[in-house]
């Protein structure tokens, strides 16, 4: 007697959905069996990036993309794709390139939105999580955990601990209205906030030369330069 | 009409729960409530000996929920105030020997007993906190102008939140000379992150370490500028919510409030 394995599996990896199936049974029977996970998720799996791996299973491109299909309509996921090339075979040259090509010419149509967005006030021992950007209408007390995947942006003061950019994003920062923090992070970087940030001024953190600065946001602010609206 | 069941928390030990619980009783029953004020502190308790009725404990809330005794033979009638009583906590037992459905059943007669119950909850956020608030009506947090009495009093009010309760603020401990200096934090700054309701501010006094422990209610001695406060704080609990909240540091001269007015800051 073999141990059933269920045919499709669900975990989180990194900032994706990752999808274990066995990609020898037929397409409806996968389609029925995605559907019990995602109903589940509701609303988390909405933009998610999803990742369908068969595993040993033999899968083709085409499999994937209909089942990509399916869950971008039945359940308005972000981006489906094969697990990366690398870990199983060496991707074929030019796949990848063509890849970030698209993404260059409209990146608006691929940007998958999972910015949080929250109002009120974080109190201390209480802790805010997003994949990607974080922005607090509201103010962010001592003792307040901020953490996510990109910038955090708080619109009122930050006296807690931001991490931004968690785990390795070097391009996040931290910017508030009264920027007095107890400490932020950056990517894998950590400062100790100083009592001699005045406050009362929108500011901003963020890494320059390995080590967290703070600067003021409408005198430096660092995406004046750039030459065209690019999203974060 | 049923009484209000009010718990006095604060997350940080020391902050002074135990005397605003004491003298805010105290207050409400000066001014004609009858007011239970009940020990949570299982296992360390002292409000009896703030109170002066140690030596009157033969049951405890413990026995009540237990039902060992009725609610009305724990309740110690205090020396001086008639309607103010006092309902001790166990010295023996330790806070796990209360079940929060236990207290549900509590609160209820209390309510139904009193016209205040005041809970003097014991500082931290564990099981003796979970029973305190959770049959209560209201909550007042009691935080000190300091920033870990701050940031505890913050979890605090969030928990009570997470808990469908509405805290207000009494700051406690004020030293209006430090305050001036910029030694201390002002109770305006503590309003600002902790931003509830604030039910008064309550000035550092000598007289409350005198008072308590000699027992004798500091709402009664009428020089006493942190009785007063608690008197004021009473009123707004009962029935006078519009009372406006006297500010330590009110004794400004008129020039300088002239300057104040003007925009002249203060020299830091």
């Amino acid at each position: 007697m073999t141990i059933q394995q269920p045919p499709v599996k669900l975990k989180g990896v990194g900032d994706s959905l990752w999808i274990t199936m066995d990609a020898s049974l037929p397409a409806e029977t996968l389609k029925q069996e995605l559907c019990k996970p995602f109903e589940r998720l509701q609303h988390l799996a909405v933009n998610a990036r999803v990742i369908l791996d068969p595993g040993e299973s033999q899968a083709d491109d085409s499999l994937i993309d209909d089942l990509g299909a399916f869950l971008q309509q039945h359940f308005q996921v972000g981006r489906v794709s094969g697990p990366p090339k690398a870990k199983i075979t060496p991707a074929p040259a030019g796949q990848e390139g063509s890849e970030t090509g698209r993404n260059a010419q409209n990146p608006w149509l691929h940007h998958s939105d999972d910015t949080l967005v929250i109002a009120g006030r974080v109190r201390s021992g209480q802790k805010v999580e997003a994949r990607r950007h974080l922005v607090i209408l509201g103010d962010l007390n001592p003792g307040a955990e901020a953490i996510a995947g990109g910038d955090i942006i708080i619109l009122g003061s930050l006296l807690g601990t931001a991490a931004a950019g968690q785990p390795d994003n070097e391009n996040a920062i931290v910017l508030g209205l009264d920027l007095r923090p107890t400490q932020i992070q950056i990517a894998g970087y950590v400062a100790a906030g100083t009592s001699s940030s005045s406050g009362k001024k929108p500011e901003f953190a963020s890494l320059k030369d390995n080590q967290i600065v703070m600067a003021d946001y409408l005198k430096d602010n660092i995406f004046k330069r750039l030459a065209w609206p690019e999203i974060r | 009409m049923d009484g209000k069941v009010i718990v006095v928390t604060s997350g940080k030990g020391g902050v002074g729960k135990t005397t605003v619980t004491a003298s805010i009783g105290a207050a409400l029953a000066l001014q004609g409530k009858r007011v239970a004020v009940v020990d949570m502190d299982i296992g360390l308790r002292n409000l009896d000996v703030v109170m002066g009725l140690e030596n009157r404990i033969v049951f405890n809330v413990v026995d009540v929920v237990q039902k060992k005794c009725k609610l009305k033979q724990a309740a110690i009638k205090d020396r001086r105030i008639d309607n103010l009583f006092l309902i001790p906590a166990s010295q023996s037992d330790d806070k796990s020997i209360i079940k929060p459905e236990n207290m549900v059943w509590l609160c209820k007669k209390l309510r139904r007993e009193y016209d205040f119950a005041l809970l003097d909850c014991p500082a931290g956020i564990e099981q003796g906190f979970k029973n305190a608030i959770e049959a209560a009506d209201e909550a007042l947090v009691v935080c000190t102008p300091e920033v870990s009495s701050v940031r505890d009093a913050d979890r605090v009010i969030g928990l009570l939140y997470a808990h469908s309760i509405t805290p207000k603020l009494i700051v406690n401990r004020i030293v209006p000379k430090l305050v001036e200096k910029g030694d201390m934090l002002s109770h305006v700054d503590v309003v600002d992150v902790l931003s509830i309701d604030l039910v008064g501010l309550v000035e550092m006094d000598d007289a409350v370490v005198v008072s308590s422990n000699t027992g004798n209610p500091i709402v009664q001695q009428k020089d006493s500028k942190a009785g007063k406060a608690f008197n004021r704080i009473a009123m707004r609990l009962d029935g006078h919510p519009d009372l406006p909240v006297e500010d330590p540091m009110g004794h400004d001269s008129f020039w300088r409030k002239i300057g104040k007015k003007l925009g002249r800051k203060k020299q830091e």
